[in-house]
């Protein structure tokens, strides 16, 4: 930035001529920007936080261009990529289903799988579906400074038909379950954001507090809106979403107690006011199995206290909602709730119709299985999700797996074992899709549906695979820890979560998309599969064993081709009567032992032969020992 | 095996009484054989056959670059300036005496004069006609003519009553037909006014016309040729600006031939005030025409974004006689936040495009109004300032500094500001390009009028564009294949894709093709054409596969080979020598049998 040049006053008489022919204060819509933050106690003494931001831009023809309020980044990565909808979430730590809740809105949407994930559809010809998703993992990779671009290569990603619960056939789905999320990543995601973290709720986001919780899932979702319009661009939509599962500090001396908290103890930081481009900024408070019936209404009952009176109260079925607006807080006023128990409370988290999990069978490098584990819940029967076809009641649940090509799966080992019966495929299995990987050309990826009867105690499906061998230059760095099998999707299709407070105040963004019926999903654990990894200096060691080897052969069968056997044989008679030197010091040695005297083979001058083969040994002695003292300390000194 | 004390092959050795001269130890009385030596050169002429083979196979695909070629253009561009041919057209009207040949070679002399120290590079071949008209309307003009120019056309009176822009307007009519012998033509008309004591006036209009009027201008004739020199000059060939005031290499054009001008709104503080603009109106409206007009040198995009939340990393005093915040010139190299701001490189602009930043600063409310201090101790009336290569700020300050009541609204900038902020910016933009915006060019023979164009540039600057970026573009080109060629013959072991060469050699095919479009006058066609020639160097320069030199370095090869080749080629070349040794020794031993037994 040295350098810098004035521009002298200009008396600019450029446009002088040239009158504005502009009218301003146009009725366009706008670009819009809310910003809301949901806190629930869970029940394992646990808080989630759950940032939402939204930002909207209207249909029009200069997105990518020009822009108010909606990032430009992220609009000309549409514009580029012609990406219809696209979902890209960092994780860390496992969202916990059986106590955080596994079929609200909140857990279907925001329990992700542990690293990066990302999902796009395109709006290109089948033929530039590959290729806009190469260039829109670059893109993304340097946007949030991630190693999304490892998502190009083609045995990375796949393309879901109908198990990922969107019916596209421009999808591609991808994820990397070893990407360490930081906030290297939660920075370039801010920047995304009006008020970035200066302003607002965003500015509770203290790093070390965001990062010390249990779980914590940062996420961006794009939607195009269509406007319908001949000639008008489509809007967009952009949902960016923080959730943070956090451990309040416990101060109260009862155990029994849950722990009671405010903003600041958990976040360290406090809200001095909105950020003043959002159109709405709004804090909730959810609570749910509240045993007490007054707890339903009142902000300050027997089993608990707020601290501050909530604007507004919102009833659904199971839980209440509280609402308070930030717009009065200010620098003097900061706006810190806090919630106090009174009595200890217990509850339980609405629950997937399913819970499951997944691990890995057999031992050695060579083969094994992988299993996944379908465990009926306790508020299953609440459920009302059930298909009652043929008087059958019945739960439907599509699993989608993703293989990466070293673990060659063999899908005729498919087996389904419903209440530890093996079960014959087709009266469990409904549908199955299967496309198997191609070695280091892409992976293979199984979508398949069951439908289980409802009174099932639990299924287990069980597939068998063999390890495969990569290539020495395909291993990543640091081999030995195992190569990671992408976590399995879960979803039931005729669950569906939604939060409903039929109120008009569903409009507020955050209440709109709770009430918005989206699918019961959970993610599986990440697994963890030990392939035969080789000593990387090998192909030297095997290079120069065998170019040894090789070279002793020509050697010794050029000599072999080369040798005069009856010459030597003549030589070796001539010379029968004086023995060789090493022969006559074998001959002396053994005479010692011995203890006889040394029988010199020929009469000639013995004894100046062996003062001559002494010092020749005695050289030879010196060499040996030099040798091995170089050795030494050279390899010590390595 | 040592052959030293080997016994003779004759068994009749044994009884040596037979012949008696025989010394088995030099001699022998068999042919030595050939079998054995004849095995181990084979062995060793195969193993050096297979050489080349080897060779071949760890060989690394180069494809061929015309290094004769890039050393040839290099040369050229260096020891040759380019230039482009221009014609200068002068009229003088309601001149009686003089003589048009004469006024030529006197206007020749004057512009070699001005012209005698900058022979740079864009510059121009002269060529210049005058026309002399009296005032009867009789005209007499130097030979060949290269101008229709319609006798009697233009009347004296026409001038100095009109607006400046109707004659520009009215002379280009009249110059239509008009085309020089290649490259542009430019016109000055003299106009000698038979009214007594009018001032000399001198305007340059918006296309390629100036012209003088006055009166007693045959009087003062010298004084006229030299103006009309200067004119063609300085202001036609030069531009206005002085010779070194911008160089090549800072012209804000990305080597791919594209410029995004990213134009952002800096709210510094939300809380006080936030305002908003209307770009995409100003886009269509004013930022059109200039784009459009730039096409041949660059490809321009406009984008822009409001910020928020975005302070300025200096600080700023309260001044009490000027009742406002001052910024200096020094603060000007810490005014840029670039913690802050985030401006970003923008995704549309692809690799190599130049990213121009423009940014509208709206001080907080603690800081405003926030101006600019010159080192005079002025104002600045701009309140803005520009970065070489980087883009340039303005401070815009809302008016009254009045904060909002209670929670700030949105607020649009007025159109009227933003026509000023345009103004502004387009000053700045054109400073970027090495232009200057004041509408009065002074030299030391006196002042020009300098009429503005609505589209940010004159076509007589836009000519001066053309030409310095066609030639600062083919000098890159011709720097960057050079350097291409250097490092690609100084790393032997360099992967060189067929995709460079084909680079390179297009590159090469359109620097070519920019020269000869110079040579025949095509402004524009050369300068995108060079353009077209430097981003492709470019491409070839930077393509991927380059930054990758081979893996497979000599060491390697070296490591990967010898274990077996380094003990293979000893016994072989050992066994070799001892043969061919051997072979001597039995031979000559053999002679001495031969020679000894003649003799006996």
């Amino acid at each position: 930035m040295a350098g810098l040049v004035l521009t002298r006053p200009i008396p600019l008489l450029i446009l002088q001529s040239f009158l504005l022919a502009v009218a301003f204060g146009s009725n366009e819509v706008e670009e819009e920007f809310s910003e809301a933050l949901l806190l629930k106690p869970l029940p394992d003494r646990k808080v989630l936080a759950h940032f939402h931001f939204e930002n909207r831009a209207p249909p029009s023809n200069s997105h990518g261009r020009h822009h108010h309020l909606f990032p430009k980044a992220i609009s000309q990565l549409v514009q580029k990529f012609r990406v219809k909808e696209m979902e890209l979430s960092f994780t860390q730590g496992r969202w916990n289903h059986e106590h955080w809740g596994g079929s609200d809105p909140l857990s279907s949407m925001n329990a992700k799988p542990v690293g990066v994930e990302l999902w796009a559809v395109f709006d290109v010809p089948h033929s530039q579906v590959d290729a806009s998703w190469k260039n829109l993992t670059h893109a993304l990779s340097g946007l949030f400074c991630a190693s999304i671009n490892y998502l190009e290569s083609s045995a990375s990603y796949a393309a879901p038909t109908w198990g990922f619960g969107r019916n596209s056939d421009k999808l591609r789905y991808g994820s990397l379950p070893r990407e360490a999320v930081c906030t290297e990543n939660l920075t370039p995601w801010l920047k995304l954001l009006p008020c970035r973290d200066k302003d607002g709720i965003s500015a509770l986001m203290n790093r070390p507090s965001v990062y010390r919780g249990f779980y914590h899932s940062q996420r961006l979702y794009l939607s195009m809106v269509d406007s319908g319009e001949e000639g008008v661009g489509s809007g967009m939509l952009l949902e960016q979403t923080l959730t943070v599962v956090l451990q309040p500090d416990d101060v109260s001396v009862e155990k029994h107690l849950q722990p009671s908290w405010s903003l600041s103890s958990l976040f360290g930081r406090n809200v001095v006011g909105k950020c003043v481009l959002a159109k709405s900024s709004n804090v909730y408070l959810q609570m749910e199995g509240l045993a007490h019936p007054e707890a339903h209404t009142l902000w300050k009952n027997a089993e608990f206290e707020l601290s501050i009176k909530p604007d507004r109260t919102l009833r659904e079925s199971s839980s209440v909602l509280f609402i308070y607006s930030i717009d009065k807080s200010s620098d003097s006023e900061p706006f810190d709730l806090g919630l106090t128990w009174k009595l200890p409370s217990k509850w339980s988290c609405q629950q997937a119709p399913l819970h499951a999990s997944r691990f890995l069978m057999g031992s050695g490098n060579e083969r094994g299985a992988i299993a996944i584990l379908l465990k009926a819940t306790e508020s299953q029967d609440k459920l009302s999700g059930r298909d009652l076809t043929n008087g059958r009641c019945t739960i439907k649940a599509n699993i989608f797996q993703i293989f990466p090509w070293y673990v060659k799966v063999y899908y005729h080992t498919l087996q389904i074992f419903v209440d530890q019966q093996q079960n014959t495929s087709s009266e469990v299995l409904k549908k199955i899709n299967v496309s198997p990987s191609t070695d280091k050309m892409s992976s293979g990826m199984m979508e398949m549906m069951l439908e289980l009867p409802c009174e099932v105690k639990s299924a287990a499906i069980s597939i068998e695979y063999d390890k495969g061998f990569l290539h020495i230059d395909e291993y990543p760095p640091d081999a030995n820890q195992g190569f990671d099998i992408p976590s399995a999707l879960i979803s039931f299709p005729d669950h569906h979560a939604s939060l409903d407070f039929k109120e008009e105040l569903s409009t507020l963004p955050l209440l709109s998309k709770f009430k918005d019926k989206s699918l019961v999903r959970s993610y599986t654990e990440v697994l963890l599969v030990p392939l035969t990894t080789p000593d990387f200096s090998m192909p030297y060691n095997v290079i120069t064993i065998t170019c040894t080897v090789f070279a002793l052969y020509f050697g010794s069968l050029l000599n072999a081709l080369r040798r005069r056997i009856g010459e030597e044989e003549r030589f070796l008679k001539s010379k029968g009567k004086k023995t060789g030197g090493l022969k006559q010091l074998l001959s002396r040695f053994t005479a010692k032992i011995r203890g006889r005297p040394v029988e010199s083979p020929s009469s000639d001058s013995p004894a100046t032969r062996s003062s001559i083969l002494s010092t020749k040994l005695l050289f030879k002695i010196i060499l040996v020992a030099v040798a091995a003292a170089a050795w030494q300390f050279f390899s010590t000194d390595m | 095996m040592e052959e030293t004390d080997s016994d003779p092959l004759n068994p009749t050795t044994s009884t040596p009484g037979t012949t008696p001269e025989f010394d088995p130890k030099t001699m022998r009385s068999s042919k030595p054989g050939l079998k054995r030596l004849l095995i181990t050169t084979t062995v060793l002429f195969s193993f050096l056959s297979g050489l080349p083979f080897l060779w071949k196979s760890v060989e690394i695909y180069r494809s061929q670059l015309p290094f004769h070629d890039i050393d040839s253009l290099s040369d050229q561009i260096k020891s040759t300036p380019l230039r482009f041919p221009c014609t200068f057209h002068a009229v003088f009207v309601g001149f009686r005496s003089t003589h048009p040949d004469q006024l030529r070679s006197e206007i020749q002399d004057g512009v070699n004069r001005l012209t005698r120290r900058s022979s740079q590079c864009g510059s121009c071949n002269v060529s210049i006609s005058v026309t002399v008209q009296n005032p009867d309307g009789h005209c007499s003009e130097t030979l060949p003519s290269t101008c229709s120019y319609r006798c009697g056309v233009i009347k004296g009176d026409v001038f100095g009553a009109g607006l400046d822009d109707m004659v520009d307007e009215s002379l280009d009519d009249v110059f239509s037909g008009c085309s020089g012998d290649g490259g542009e033509m430019y016109s000055v008309v003299v106009v000698n006014k038979e009214k007594e004591d009018e001032e000399v006036k001198a305007v340059v209009g918006k296309r390629r016309h100036a012209w003088i009027v006055g009166s007693g201008l045959e009087e003062r004739y010298g004084d006229v040729v030299a103006r009309v020199s200067e004119v063609f000059v300085k202001v036609f060939m030069n531009g206005g600006r002085e010779d070194d005031s911008i160089h090549g290499e800072f012209m804000p054009v990305g080597s791919d031939g594209r410029l995004v001008l990213s134009f952002s709104l800096l709210n510094s503080d939300p809380r006080d005030w936030i305002y908003d603009w209307d770009f995409q109106r100003i886009d269509e409206g004013l930022l059109a025409p200039v784009t459009k007009a730039l096409a041949p040198i660059a490809d321009i995009s406009v984008e822009s974004q409001v910020l928020y939340h975005t302070p300025k990393s200096s600080f700023s005093s309260w001044d009490e006689k000027l009742q406002s915040y001052i910024f200096r010139t020094s603060d000007l190299p810490f005014f840029v936040n670039s913690n802050e701001w985030h401006l970003d490189t923008s995704a549309g602009a692809s690799g190599r495009s130049k990213i121009l930043q423009f940014v509208v600063y709206i001080p907080s409310g603690k800081e405003c109004p926030l101006h600019l201090q010159l080192p005079n101790g002025e104002i600045s009336k701009t309140n803005g300032f520009i970065s070489p290569m980087w883009g340039g700020v303005i401070v815009w300050n809302p008016r009254n500094c009045v904060k909002d009541s209670e929670s700030p609204s949105r607020n649009m900038i007025s159109p009227q500001d933003l026509e000023k902020i345009v103004e502004v910016f387009l000053g700045q933009f054109r400073q970027l390009f090495g232009f200057k915006s004041e509408a009065i060019y002074t030299s030391e023979l006196g002042s020009y009028k300098i009429l503005p164009s609505e589209r940010g540039f004159t076509e007589w600057e836009l000519d001066v564009l053309s030409r310095k970026h066609t030639c600062f573009n083919l000098q890159s080109c011709s720097t960057t294949l050079g350097s291409l060629s250097r490092l690609v013959q100084s790393l032997p072991r360099m992967i060189i894709k067929d995709e460079i060469g084909e680079q390179v050699k297009y590159s090469l095919k359109a620097a070519k093709l920019a020269q000869s479009n110079a040579s025949l006058g095509g402004y524009s066609s050369s300068a995108s054409s060079s353009r077209e020639a430097r981003s492709l160097a470019e491409n070839a320069f930077f393509h991927p596969s380059i930054m990758s030199v081979s893996y497979f370095s000599y060491e390697h090869c070296f490591a990967v080979y010898s274990p077996f080749f380094l003990p293979v080629a000893g016994h072989v070349v050992l066994a070799a020598l001892r043969e061919w040794k051997r072979y001597k020794q039995e031979k000559a031993k053999y002679l001495t049998w031969l020679t000894r037994k003649k003799t006996a």
